[in-house]
């Protein structure tokens, strides 16, 4: 290992790589940590592009130090193992489970709520897992109207031609939902995919045995725009583009130009990545504590910022004009969590259909965290 | 079965609208007693936030009422409420909420009748709608969820 290690105080520079993971112990071969063996760590994905998995990668050579003090005992990206070895292990024997992806069939439901029995701290590591991400925008859409759509009329469920019942794809859930709303969740690790610096900050914390209240949230409580380093001058918003429509001019702010940057809503631990490249913020570490729903939040910032010349009467035509230049709403404001946030009806709430966020620091009995929903 | 009383959160500001709900008050107008009234500083005041937690608490319709353009206090905190109402307007249909149990109402300090009228219209216009959630909403994303309900019912 780095020699340079030993000596770098908790938090300093890297000067090998973005991550802020330092290693903490003399020897990485054999660690010293609070925990009396190696922790045993799973990871899981359930609905995901896998992009998670791969996001582990991307604290550079620091995942070197991190792998040689756990001990993976479930991880499908990376090895084959298989349901049945899950269940073979005694409840809490993981140490802790990272779960990424959104919730969509009732195989993400078993091994969820398995591996919830299984690991002592479960992690929502990643945008799907902790509001929805991504693949939840299909909630706009009803289970049937998707898999007509996919599948064509008259279609029904079952195995392969000519395979045993047992084949059969696992049943959608009526909607797809953050890993919170089916399971108890302790820490969430965000972002789409969680940058660097953030799994370090998580991994520094596991592994040094000094974690933070249960429920906490590995990113800044702080809006992203107190990290980017655009400047901020005109405040007003003069029109609204899409971001293929524009080449953005390196040094200022992405609103005042005219793209919905989410910056303002979105919580700061990226270091402002997208940004800094051009892009406008989507939203993907989720909401500052502060912003509550993301969409709404906007709608009153860009509202405000609107202007078309002097405010009054005559400028209501023009306002419009530039507020419609807004499209794909729910796409825009609510792209990483619509099961999360998307306001739903009274009715809605009423019949149990959106699940209460968890976390609960009240510890459940092992799978049955899972708040029941519906007709009860 | 008893006609649908529908509930009417408004938020009217103070300088105008609410000063125009207590004129129609004391000179002893009469309006449906649908609407609970909720005093604020400026209708620019108002955060969609709070229009759709009223509605998802409960509420058939929202009333925000602030001053006639021109006449804001703040010099133009109604013009900032007319375009957070638009585009909270745009987006609830998308999550299934009939636009029109939003309105936005330019209501003066001398106008008690007029606040008596816009209310009395409001109820009427959501008792034709009907309760919150009994719609066009009901049919977007939940159709099949009572009955399948997360393996919980």
């Amino acid at each position: 290992m780095r020699a340079e290690d030993e000596a770098r105080p908790k938090g300093s520079p890297d000067s090998m790589g973005p991550t802020p993971y330092v290693a903490r112990h003399e020897n990485s071969a054999s660690p010293v940590t609070r925990h009396a063996s190696r922790p045993k760590i799973a990871v899981y994905w359930t609905g995901s592009c896998g992009g998670c998995d791969v996001s582990f990668l991307e604290v550079g050579e620091a995942i070197v130090d991190i792998l040689s003090q756990v001990e993976i005992v479930f991880w499908p990206a990376l090895a084959d193992p298989k349901r049945e070895d899950l269940e073979a292990m005694p409840p809490g024997s993981i140490d802790v489970a990272l779960i990424n992806g959104t919730i969509r069939t009732e195989e993400n439901v078993e091994m969820v709520e398995l591996l919830r029995e299984k690991a002592k701290l479960v992690v929502a590591y990643g945008a799907c897992a902790h509001l929805g991400g991504v693949p939840s925008l299909a909630n706009l859409s009803t289970r049937e109207e998707i898999l007509g759509e996919v599948l064509g009329e008259g279609w029904r469920r079952g195995p392969p031609p000519g395979g045993p019942e047992e084949d059969a794809p696992p049943d959608l859930l009526p909607r797809a939902l953050p890993l919170s709303q089916v399971v108890r969740v302790d820490y969430t690790v965000p972002g789409c995919p969680p940058p660097a610096g953030l799994i370090g900050e998580f991994f520094n914390a596991f592994l040094s045995g000094e974690m933070p209240e249960p429920g906490y949230v590995f990113a800044k409580a702080k809006a992203l725009c107190e990290e980017c380093p655009r400047t901020r001058e005109e405040r007003v918003l003069k029109r609204i583009v899409r971001p293929h429509e524009l080449l953005p001019d390196p040094e200022e702010c992405l609103l005042d130009q005219g793209l919905i940057c989410l910056g303002p809503v979105t919580r700061g631990g990226c270091n402002a990545a997208c940004p800094q490249a051009g892009m406008p913020c989507t939203g993907c570490l989720g909401p500052t504590p502060k912003a509550g729903d993301p969409g709404l939040a906007m709608i009153s910032a860009l509202a405000s910022l609107v202007r078309a010349g002097e405010e009054g009467e005559e400028a209501i035509p023009k306002e419009d004009e530039i507020l419609d230049q807004l499209v794909d709403l729910i796409g825009t404001l609510y792209k990483y969590g619509v099961p999360t946030f998307c306001p739903l009806s009274p009715e809605r709430e009423r019949a149990g259909v959106r699940g209460k966020a968890s976390p609960s620091p009240v510890p459940s009995q092992p799978g049955r965290g899972r708040r029941k929903g519906g007709a009860a | 079965m008893a006609e649908f009383e529908p509930k009417i959160v408004a938020f009217l500001c103070r300088w105008c609208a609410y000063a125009g709900a207590d004129l129609a008050g004391t000179s002893r107008l009469k309006y449906p007693p649908n609407v609970v009234p909720i005093r604020v500083p400026c209708s620019g005041r108002v955060e969609p936030a709070w229009v759709v937690d009223a509605l998802r608490q409960g509420a058939d319709g929202v009333l925000i009422g602030g001053c006639h353009p021109g006449d804001c206090h703040y010099v133009s905190g109604n013009y900032k409420a007319r375009r957070r109402v638009y585009l909270l307007k745009k987006i609830l249909p998308e999550l299934g909420i009939e636009p029109d149990r939003v309105r936005l109402e330019w209501v003066s300090a001398s106008e008690g009748k007029r606040f008596a009228e816009v209310v009395a219209d409001f109820v009427a216009e959501l008792r034709a709608l009907g309760p919150i959630g009994a719609g066009s909403d009901a049919s977007r994303v939940t159709r099949d969820e009572e009955s399948t309900a997360l393996r919980g019912g």
